[in-house]
């Protein structure tokens, strides 16, 4: 079972909680300097540490281009990564949601991705995996510095706890900006979907610490749960105040949102994430009854372009072909037989 | 500092020659080193162009120290390289990225304005990787103990002082293995 088979806590405003720690091994230069040879050894060294407790070695140089982005739209590997020239690895526990990135800007990235909000499992995940790398191998560290990084923006504990957000409300009363100079303010980003210069859609927006060092690992963890319990509050306030201006001209949007989601025949990939939006109000709302959140991110990443085309059975040779197929998809999640 | 020919623009070429025994040395912009070259004043200087010269190099500098933070390259940091990975100031500055972990060392003042303009003040106070823990934990007895050892001197408990003294030796006996 993956993180986007499950719906998590908090799942009317939080799609996904992630967390990351950057790490770098001594001996060897940053990433930007690391010869293939240098990079090779790591994903070896670091493979055979974490095979046998269940990872699962992906090495990017042997895969398909599809496949790469497919990750990207698991949210397991970031878009740079999967576009990385030199050699690189993803190592892979997917019942845990953990995944640990190799020579992508550092050495390695241990990270751990969740249904809902959970920043303290998930941040337990990767910890426990990161323990498991710490015995093995020396890391960078200095002690007024933390643990050194290949940007200086991530020094200190090296951890990054992103919630993938979820705000409607707060976006179409045009709050989002404001929202994010005040965030900026306590030193936390917004960004979008797939993270750093990513547009937002669907009204997602991932939300993540910036401040890395002079703060411990339980401040950012109790401060991102502080911030993210705020923005939800505000979130369904704006929420309470449009359904009291025009209630029931929104479940009329809503319900044709849902109306096209069961039953259209073609469905782009933009269109699929604004009609996932819609419906998942509807669900927080009670407009819709008989869709699950689980259902919802199920589709927000098997319904996704490159995801998509590697569940079918033949590659979709036209964008009209992939929409089809797309269609099909969403109705086999929304209505699975037997 | 300030090419010493036009005296005008900031110095990014530094030459020194050794012509039969007689040592003369320049420090140029890259215009007045390109000029010299040209009229044999002095020999190719592609070679000793450390990777400053740039006839933005003012802009350049400008520009630096106003994105994040970062500090300009003076000319003493400009011919330096991180004795490690080889990485000169200039490389980190453009691309945001440190070249390797003795980079933090070796560029510690240039890079000092960047980490605050992110970070603040603060130093690390998280966790700490298993090897550096006993490290860490002994800088902070041996403190503690130089600190005990003073008061024992200044109340003249001499028995309590040469305990701690040899503690303390032990302690630095050990930090000293370690470091080698």
């Amino acid at each position: 079972m993956s993180w986007y088979h499950l719906q998590g806590k908090c799942a009317d405003t939080v799609i996904s909680t992630r967390v990351r720690l950057a790490r770098n091994i001594v001996g060897y230069p940053f990433v930007s300097k690391l010869d293939s040879a240098g990079a090779g050894e790591i994903i070896e060294k670091v493979g055979s540490t974490l095979e046998p407790s269940g990872f699962r070695k992906i090495n990017f140089s042997d895969i398909s281009p599809i496949m790469a982005t497919s990750f990207v739209e698991r949210h397991y590997v970031s878009p740079e990564f999967s576009l990385q020239e030199s050699p690189h690895a993803l190592l892979l526990q997917e019942q845990n949601g953990v995944a640990v990135m190799v020579c992508e800007e550092d050495h390695l990235r241990v990270q751990c991705i969740l249904a809902g909000f959970a920043p303290e499992e998930a941040y337990q995940n990767a910890s426990e995996i990161e323990k498991r790398l710490d015995e093995e191998f020396d890391f960078a560290y200095e002690e007024a510095l933390g643990y050194l990084t290949q940007c200086p923006t991530n020094l200190g504990t090296g951890l990054r706890v992103s919630v993938m957000m979820f705000l409607p409300a707060l976006s179409r009363a045009g709050s989002m900006n404001s929202l994010a100079a005040q965030l900026s303010k306590i030193g936390l980003a917004v960004r979008g979907l797939f993270g750093e210069n990513s547009a937002s859609a669907g009204c997602m927006y991932q939300i993540s610490n910036q401040v890395t060092l002079g703060v411990s690992e339980s401040e950012t963890l109790c401060m991102m749960n502080e911030a993210i319990s705020q923005i939800s509050e505000k979130e369904k306030l704006a929420r309470a105040a449009i359904v009291g201006e025009a209630q029931e001209r929104l479940q009329d949007h809503i319900l044709r949102s849902e109306g096209i989601l069961r039953y259209a025949l073609f469905l782009t990939s933009s269109e699929l994430i604004r009609l996932l939006s819609d419906v998942r109000l509807g669900i927080a709302l009670g407009y819709v009854k008989d869709i699950s959140y689980e259902q919802l991110n199920t589709l927000l990443v098997e319904a996704m372009p490159a995801t998509l085309t590697l569940s079918s059975e033949s590659t979709p040779k036209t964008e009209s072909a992939r929409d089809k197929l797309r269609a099909v998809k969403v109705q086999s999640v929304l209505h699975p037989k037997g | 500092m300030l090419c010493e020919k036009c005296k005008k623009r900031t110095a990014t070429v530094f030459y020194n020659e050794n012509l039969n025994g007689k040592l003369r040395s320049f420090s140029l912009c890259g215009e007045c080193a390109a000029k010299l070259q040209k009229r044999g004043d002095i020999q190719d200087i592609t070679s000793m162009m450390d990777s400053f010269a740039d006839p933005f190099s003012d802009l350049q500098e400008a520009l630096f120290h106003g994105f994040f933070g970062i500090r300009a390259p003076k000319s003493q940091s400009a011919g330096k390289k991180c004795p490690a990975c080889g990485t000169s100031y200039q490389e980190i500055a453009e691309r945001a990225r440190v070249g390797c972990p003795v980079c933090y060392k070796t560029f510690q003042d240039e890079l000092s304005g960047l980490i605050q303009s992110v970070h603040g003040v603060g130093t690390h106070t998280g966790k700490i990787p298993s090897r550096h823990q006993a490290k860490q934990e002994r800088k902070r007895l041996l403190q503690e103990k130089k600190k005990a050892l003073v008061q024992a001197v200044d109340g003249e408990n001499y028995e309590r002082a040469a305990i701690l003294r040899d503690e303390i030796r032990q302690l630095e006996n050990e930090q000293e293995k370690e470091a080698n």
